[in-house]
């Protein structure tokens, strides 16, 4: 590597460098207590998947060049020079960790793995080494955003070929709109994804709940994140935030997408609008008495996946729980704590990978194949969408048997007129 | 020799003490004016009163009990021993009233407290040796726990000596002696101090210590200063 673009790469590193990361950087003791957190280690047992030799990939190169330890000493701390090897070791950290957060709960400092695995994913896109994939996925968002006008028509017309199945799970009066666009003071802005399983039960539901509602023009999945860039985030997220604004909603609605609402609940500062995911708005439809769900819907035992950015790191926990009790008498929880549920496998751009890296999924999420099977549950549920792509291939692949279902769609199947 | 023993446990001292205090002033300076992270660092689900639970997290290693409970009692151990033994050295510079609260005789702890740490260190130490643990270390762990140890072992040696075989040549009287005329930029060696049979221990468990204390503002041992605003971020 030369000397300029390293010099490139270590400015971004810089640019990295707040007083949160500094301490992460600066902190951990290598005590090992995160060994058994990750589940890519619990499930393939090499080295390299723990939480603290990822890390240390990172902090190599930080010791290296911003300590006056690196010059001085550079031994006492295997300070490591930024080369292509280099790059080669944290395209391995960043792209096989998937950002779930849960070694931050077995450490004793609370050090932030996905935070540090951000600094990795930032070089590999200054060195152009980051999977094409996600950067042209982001790329595509931001473009949309930019020219509105020139996939409006498209849009509108798939939503209207959508409105006949939401009438089938839900009837509604005449003269009124199944799928509500571009509503000027709507109360609710949903910000579903591509595609009609995440708008069609979702529309069902907020008729059936009488909700003045109107549905984004973008999708929220949010693939600056998955890539780790800081710029293409923000352009994503901004597009819906100006949205909202521009319509006067009270409150924006993520669906079942678990990055996405994570980056609008916490990164888009504050707001005129509240922000919240679509299984907290469903249970507080029920919890008012707003919709009613049939409980002989579904017969078989229940369980349900929390979604990482969702749970752990989002807070919404005791809603689906809600739901689920209301949907269910045989309802049976995973993991005893929630916040210690085993990652799906599937986070930080891992499934927009797509085939390229099935196989490391797979093998690298056996302990949540086993944990999912330990409950006996024939529903596997879960409220994010790559969530459930990864547990669905999960099914397959371990013959695990159940069906997998998003939260979201067995509420729009049980509600009752 | 003479000089040596001198520059030992003299220069070296301030040495060491300013590069402790000015490099660990210096580093949390600068780490506390770092810009903030953007968003929230928390982990679900929320519990308050917040601060509180950053100090029970802190101070009780709740995640290390759980995950590891022999690690963690040698760490409590550890830990509360350390204090322990700040609180003894700051009575071998003169009286503290409020220490006497627990009648004890100087140095606190009847020789349990360097015996404690040694065994903790060592401890630390080996379970570095086997893997996961020994992949995951650097040198950096390993030398501070070695100097750490001698620091200790060398420190105990002499209190083991006075209590546990009667070695009377050397006490409390030429350590506070010693002691606080380093404190009040006066310092002075008296012959008791340096000629007696056990005073190559007391140098070299200074020596070591200068060592620590140089090394510690650059080391992982800030943690003892960063583990509570860490802890504070993950409770939100
Ligand atoms: C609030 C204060 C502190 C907290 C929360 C804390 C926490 C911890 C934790 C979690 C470890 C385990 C890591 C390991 O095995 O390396 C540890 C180890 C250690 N701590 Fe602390 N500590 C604190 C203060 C201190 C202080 C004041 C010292 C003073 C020198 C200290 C010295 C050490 C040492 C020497 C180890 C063993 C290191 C090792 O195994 O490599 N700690 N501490
Ligand atoms: S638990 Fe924390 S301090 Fe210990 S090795 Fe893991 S990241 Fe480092
Ligand atoms: S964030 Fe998740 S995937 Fe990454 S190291 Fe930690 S436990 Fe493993």
């Amino acid at each position: 590597m030369d000397q300029k673009t390293r010099d490139e790469l270590l400015k971004l590193f810089q640019g990295k460098l707040n007083e949160a990361m500094k301490f992460y950087l600066e902190t951990c003791t290598r005590c090992g207590v995160c060994t058994e957190a990750c589940h890519v280690y619990a499930s393939m047992g090499q080295i390299k998947y723990i939480a603290a030799y990822r890390h240390e990939i990172v902090r190599r190169i930080y010791k290296k060049y911003f300590k006056g330890r690196g010059k001085i000493w550079p031994s006492v701390g295997e300070a490591r020079e930024l080369s292509e090897m280099a790059l080669e070791e944290l395209y391995e950290a960043a792209y096989s960790c998937t950002g779930c957060r849960r070694c931050m709960v077995y450490c004793p400092f609370g050090i932030d793995t996905q935070m540090i695995m951000s600094i990795a994913k930032l070089l590999l896109i200054g060195a152009h080494t980051e999977p094409e994939i996600l950067t042209l996925l982001a790329d595509t968002s931001v473009e949309k955003g930019k020219s509105l006008e020139l996939f409006k028509e498209g849009f509108l017309t798939g939503i209207k070929n959508l409105e006949k199945e939401v009438v089938k799970k839900w009837k509604i009066e005449a003269g009124e709109t199944a799928i509500p666009v571009d509503v000027d003071g709507a109360d609710l802005l949903y910000v579903a994804l591509a595609g009609a399983h995440s708008i069609v039960p979702a529309a069902a539901i907020f008729n059936a709940a009488g909700e003045n509602w109107t549905l984004s023009f973008f999708e929220a999945v949010n693939f600056g994140a998955f890539v780790g860039d800081p710029t293409k985030t923000k352009l994503i997220l901004d597009r819906i935030v100006k949205e909202a604004k521009r319509l006067k909603v009270k409150e924006v609605c993520i669906c079942e997408c678990g990055t996405a609402f994570r980056v609008m609940k916490q990164l888009s500062g504050k707001q005129p609008f509240e922000v919240s995911s679509i299984t907290e708005v469903h249970s507080r439809y029920l919890r008012e008495g707003r919709i009613k769900v049939d409980k002989s819907k579904f017969k078989e035992p229940i369980t349900y996946h929390d979604p990482c950015q969702i749970a752990r790191n989002g807070g919404v926990i005791d809603e689906p729980r809600y739901i689920l009790n209301r949907l269910s008498d045989d309802f049976r929880e995973m993991s005893p704590e929630p916040k210690y549920n085993w990652c799906c496998g599937g986070g930080g751009g891992l499934v927009a990978l797509g085939e390229d890296n099935l196989d490391f999924r797979m093998k690298s999420a056996k302990v949540k194949a086993d944990q999912v099977q330990e409950t006996g549950a024939k529903i596997l549920t879960t409220a994010c969408e790559n969530c459930h792509t990864q547990l669905s291939d999960l099914n397959s692949h371990y013959e695990m048997g159940v069906e997998v279902k998003f939260l979201s769609s067995m509420v729009a199947d049980a509600l009752m007129q | 020799m003479e000089i040596v023993y001198y520059i030992i446990l003299i220069p070296m001292v301030y040495v060491a003490f300013a590069v402790f205090f000015v490099g660990t002033g210096v580093r949390l300076v600068k780490l506390f004016r770092e810009p903030r992270n953007p968003t929230t660092l928390q982990i679900f689900p929320d519990k308050r009163p917040r601060w509180m639970w950053a100090l029970h997290d802190t101070f009780l290693l709740p995640t290390v009990r759980r995950h590891n409970p022999i690690f963690w009692v040698f760490l409590m151990l550890f830990h509360i021993s350390f204090l322990l033994l700040i609180i003894g050295h700051l009575e071998l510079i003169g009286d503290f009233r409020i220490f006497q609260i627990v009648q004890h005789e100087v140095f606190l702890g009847n020789g349990f407290v360097g015996l404690i740490l040694s065994i903790s260190l060592l401890f630390f130490l080996f379970r570095r040796f086997a893997s996961p643990n020994r992949d995951l270390s650097v040198p950096e762990d390993y030398y501070l726990l070695i100097l750490l140890f001698l620091t200790v072992f060398f420190g105990s040696q002499m209190d083991w000596a006075r209590r546990w075989y009667d070695y009377g040549n050397l006490s409390v009287v030429e350590y506070r002696e010693y002691l606080s005329s380093l404190l009040y930029l006066k310092p002075h060696l008296s012959p008791d101090l340096t000629s007696s049979g056990h005073s190559f221990m007391l140098v070299l468990h200074v020596f070591f210590a200068n060592l620590f204390l140089m090394f510690f503002p650059f080391s992982q041992i800030m943690h003892s200063f960063l583990s509570l605003p860490m802890n504070k971020l993950r409770r939100g």
